[in-house]
């Protein structure tokens, strides 16, 4: 029997790279998306998910390498691949001094949308982001989980094959996150292509299909969140609250053997990670490691592994370090 | 085309909602403009109180005074008669006349003799236009005299009769020397006030936009709005012509409503409306060529609004937007010849005094079309520059 024809690319990446001076800020990344599908881009800050997403959009040329949106290539003035993209900046980026329904209209007008259905799809949308109470208000009125609806709006009003999200829940309140996730796995289920870029692991394994790794420039790994943890199946993943110089601590970690990865987390890094094969018998010597150091442990976790734990297992440090 | 007149369309829409917009390019031209019409004398036509000094008595003299009251003079020029230079000193510095006119005792046989007897020209720091004129009638005068004389001096050289020296030399005072010939572009009417602050003021205020349309680009970048544009099927062109468009119909409208205005409500003059739209038009131009060298130039907004200041301050003091060009140095007269509000300034002064078309507006279109290119080709310069590097 035949496989079923599989179906083109949306968005079609090839051995991209991208340097600023010397240093390779996107270094040979190739990625593809299917439609529908959601594919989410991990990595910690200045891992070069954002110098893609310039290049996907067509705001950075490659140094080498190409970019098609549905088979279009991309380039710096490419009208029919731009036309198929709706990009979402990190920040919010709208005219504050214009009211919602101007700028969707402003932002519609940029892709030559006729009259009628640009008036229809600015309803669609704020219906879509829940705006259509505040149409008329000004944008900086607005709450900023408001604004960061909008953000996505304004990316959303000439219907585009393929939706590029750049970090969009930094700085939002937990509802509005919930929303915009909440958004983010609807797009995919109505068959749009979505690539989203987070440092946030339980984002990318909420919302993404499919979950591209990159550090340093380098993609360093992909597959679907489950295939990605299936790579640390045998290793356990210790969460250690401590306090005392935990930089140095997490260090010194990964010079034991049977540790793979060692890095701070928490919200101010009172937290070490580790990513190791066999737990229960290294535990020991991590708190012996840790009382030579003067670093008082105060809980200790041992759990299933995870993105962070595919992550730590990976590159070696912890993704929000 | 739609994707232009919508760029356009949003940035007039945000200045139009942004008040200090409002006062600087419609408000505070036309405020500034008519106070400045008010302290010159409430928007009056020009007007030079001249006294006379006449220690000569001699027929000369008279004939200066005469020249001083005659026909082509009166309504601009007022004769006050003084016995004294003290007196007339006292007078200058009182206000009570703008300048005086000193005809020195021996002036008539000085002049019947070829030798020296100057006239003396009492002037205030208040009425450089009217010294100017005073020193111009009189420094005519005695020119046309000295012509007089050479040509009767040559008519006796030439075997004429001594008898007929009173003849030929009221024959040849008829004649008038080709400097008083009216030249292409001298004034038929006086320039009012407003004619020249109108516009003057109007140029000044709408170069702030320079800064405005800079400082926006830079704001967009930082918003991120302008990759937003870049990420969408706009071409650099469109965006840049969008941009364009939004600030020549800005600073058009700006100096629109200010000559308007001037004209309306206070009763500005200017021969030619084609003329005036024309100028107004070639600044616009400039306008927007200028916010695209700033643009080239900086990288910040705060670079940008820093520039712009400098930018507006050098060409409105070297163009001559605070004081009539005529009131000040060659060297500044010749350094505004390299500005484009100097070349406007000289458009709207000519269509303020009667000169019309071409004559009028001919020289200060192409200068300003030749400076506004010149800033073209440098931006292009600048920002091929920087995508290499």
């Amino acid at each position: 029997m035949n496989d079923p024809p599989r179906k083109p690319p949306v968005l079609d990446c090839a051995h991209l790279v991208r340097h600023f001076g010397d240093r390779a800020a996107v270094d040979d990344v190739s990625l593809s998306i299917a439609p529908g599908e959601t594919y989410g881009l991990l990595g910690p800050n200045g891992a070069g998910k954002t110098t893609t997403i310039r290049m996907v959009c067509g705001l950075l040329r490659p140094d080498a390498g190409t970019v098609h949106v549905a088979g279009a290539p991309m380039g710096v003035s490419a009208g029919p691949a731009k036309r198929l993209i709706g990009f979402v900046p990190q920040d919010v980026a709208l005219y504050p001094d214009l009211s919602v329904r101007e700028n969707l209209r402003f932002f519609g007008r940029l892709y030559r949308l006729p009259r009628r259905r640009l008036e229809r799809r600015v309803d669609e949308v704020l219906d879509l982001v829940d705006l259509t109470a505040r149409a008329g208000d000004r944008v900086d009125s607005l709450s900023g989980g408001m604004r960061r609806r909008l953000n996505i709006g304004a990316g959303l009003v000439h219907s585009p094959t393929l939706l590029v999200l750049d970090e969009p829940t930094v700085g939002v309140d937990p509802q509005s996150r919930h929303a915009i996730l909440e958004s983010v796995t609807r797009f995919g289920e109505e068959g749009m292509a979505v690539l989203y870029t987070t440092h946030y692991m339980e984002e990318a394994e909420r919302v993404c299909d499919r979950v591209g790794i990159i550090d340093r420039g380098r993609l360093v790994a992909e597959g679907s969140p489950r295939e990605l943890v299936a790579l640390v199946a045998e290793r356990d993943r210790v969460r250690l609250a401590a306090v005392g110089d935990l930089a140095a601590y997490a260090e010194a970690c990964r010079l034991l053997p049977r540790v793979e990865g060692a890095g701070r987390t928490g919200d101010h890094g009172e937290v070490v990670e580790l990513v190791v094969k066999d737990a229960r018998s290294l535990l020991p010597d991590l708190l012996d490691l840790a009382h030579e150091q003067d670093v008082d442990i105060r809980s200790v976790e041992i759990d299933e592994p995870d993105l962070e734990a595919v992550f730590l297992h990976l590159t070696g440090t912890a993704l929000r370090e | 085309m739609r994707v232009v007149l919508a760029i356009a369309a949003k940035d007039l829409r945000q200045r139009l909602r942004d008040r200090s917009a409002w006062v600087i390019v419609f408000l505070a031209p036309v405020l500034i403009s008519a106070l400045m019409a008010l302290a010159f004398n409430n928007n009056e036509d020009f007007r030079a109180n001249v006294g006379v000094v006449d220690l000569d008595r001699g027929p000369a003299a008279t004939g200066l005074g005469q020249v001083l009251r005659s026909p082509e003079l009166r309504g601009t020029v007022h004769v006050r008669s003084y016995d004294a230079e003290s007196a007339a000193r006292r007078a200058v510095d009182a206000g009570d006349v703008h300048v005086a006119v000193v005809v020195p005792a021996g002036f008539t046989e000085a002049l019947h003799g070829g030798g020296a007897a100057p006239v003396k020209v009492l002037d205030s720091v208040d009425y450089g236009l009217q010294a100017q004129l005073a020193r111009a009638v009189t420094e005519s005068y005695v020119a046309q005299v000295n012509a007089d004389r050479l040509s009767v001096a040559t008519a006796v050289a030439a075997g004429a009769e001594r008898a007929d020296v009173p003849r030929l030399a009221a024959e040849a005072a008829l004649l008038r020397l080709p400097e008083q010939v009216r030249a292409q572009g001298l004034p038929d009417d006086p320039l009012k006030v407003i004619s020249y602050f109108g516009p003057s003021m109007g140029m000044f205020f709408v170069l702030f936009t320079v800064g405005f349309g800079a400082r926006g680009y830079f704001i967009e970048q930082r918003q991120g709005t302008l990759d937003r544009i870049a990420a969408a099927p706009v071409g650099r062109g469109a965006l840049l012509l969008g941009k364009s468009v939004s600030t020549f119909v800005y600073s058009l409208a700006g100096l629109v409503t200010v000559t308007l205005v001037s004209w309306l409500a206070f009763d500005a003059r200017w021969a030619d409306p084609v003329g005036v739209a024309a100028l107004s038009v070639a600044m616009a131009v400039c306008v927007v060529c200028l916010t695209a060298l700033v643009i080239a130039l900086v990288r910040t907004e705060q670079q940008a609004q820093g520039l712009a200041q400098i930018l507006v301050f050098a060409l409105v003091l070297l163009g001559g937007n605070f004081v009539f060009a005529s009131g000040t140095t060659p060297l500044i007269r010749r350094l505004a010849l390299f500005t484009p509000n100097g070349w406007a300034l000289r458009g709207f002064t000519d269509l303020g005094t009667g000169v019309r078309g071409w004559d009028a507006v001919g020289a200060p279109l192409l200068g300003i079309a030749a400076f506004s290119a010149a800033v073209a080709v440098v931006t292009v310069l600048l920002l091929r520059l920087r995508r290499t590097t």
